[in-house]
């Protein structure tokens, strides 16, 4: 999108066409960033005026990860400035969230489950380590790929797919327990 | 322990397909590599089996998925509307 190239109308045209698609991602990351919905709207509206600002400089590909990497920064900022000392520590990147799936209008308290799998589920995944729990909310419940994932936690693509997998593993041996799933043969 | 060895080049072997079956099923694998995992899991019992366990987990956990509050959602569409307009 070079200024030169486009019209201010193209250009405006171009960059609704490129985010307004991934709000529903932005925001389901910017909640499991902030843990709350206000801050997980302001969150979204900084990328997104960044990404605005950026936007002479984006190639057209890969617009999630694009606006996920803003997003990351952004958030770096925000907690910078509400902690000015904090040294950015990956373990208090995400606020605070139930297991379950986000949807901005349950505040902290437990997404009550009323099917047996998905409390055991649920249960699974708090008994995870943040690392691990992180990973498999990003990809198995908002749907991001492994790279997204990635950029969004700032980690090398091989750190996520090692967490995940192993975060799966531990979510299988729970559900196995339960007698959800049938046992690895062999174990 | 009934694994299939590799007996063309082209062929997994079911220690190969472990390493790659949860990347295999986030669709994160090339297309050639994919239907090669896709041939051994059709031929393969136990491989096709902890590919139904891996699925089911992950059909599970995507269950909990919820729809983001839509009013949110309404004014953010209005704020990118807002920064950059339709003409």
């Amino acid at each position: 999108m070079e200024a030169s190239a486009l019209t201010r109308e193209q250009r405006d045209e171009s960059f609704r066409r490129y985010v307004l698609p991934e709000l529903d991602v932005l925001f389901r990351v910017a909640l499991r960033l902030t843990g709350n919905r206000a801050d997980a709207e302001d969150l979204v509206q900084d990328t997104v005026l960044r990404a605005f600002r950026a936007a002479d400089r984006f190639d057209g590909r890969h617009p999630r990860a694009w606006l996920l990497t803003i997003m990351r920064n952004a958030n770096i900022n925000r907690l910078r400035k509400r902690q000015p000392d904090l040294v950015h520590d990956e373990e208090r990147t995400f606020g605070t969230l139930p297991a379950g799936g986000a949807d901005g209008r349950d505040g902290p308290q437990e997404v009550v489950m009323d099917q047996v799998p998905e409390q055991a589920v649920a249960e699974a995944l708090r008994n995870l380590s943040e690392k691990f729990r992180d990973v498999v909310m990003l990809v198995d419940i908002d749907g991001l790929a492994y790279q997204e994932a990635a950029d969004v936690l700032g980690v090398p693509i091989g750190t996520v797919m090692s967490r995940l997998h192993r975060a799966r593993n531990r979510i299988r041996s729970h559900l196995e327990r339960h007698g959800l799933v049938p046992r690895k043969p062999g174990s | 322990m009934n694994s299939t060895n590799s007996t063309r080049p082209d062929h997994l072997s079911c220690r190969e397909v472990r390493r790659i079956l949860q990347s295999f099923l986030d669709g994160e694998l090339t297309p050639a590599d994919a239907e090669r995992v896709e041939e051994h899991l059709q031929a393969c019992r136990r491989c096709g089996l902890d590919a139904e366990t891996y699925r089911h987990v992950k059909q599970v956990v995507s269950g909990l998925r919820r729809d983001v509050d839509p009013e949110a959602l309404e004014r953010l569409e209005t704020f990118v509307e807002d920064l950059a307009p339709p003409s």
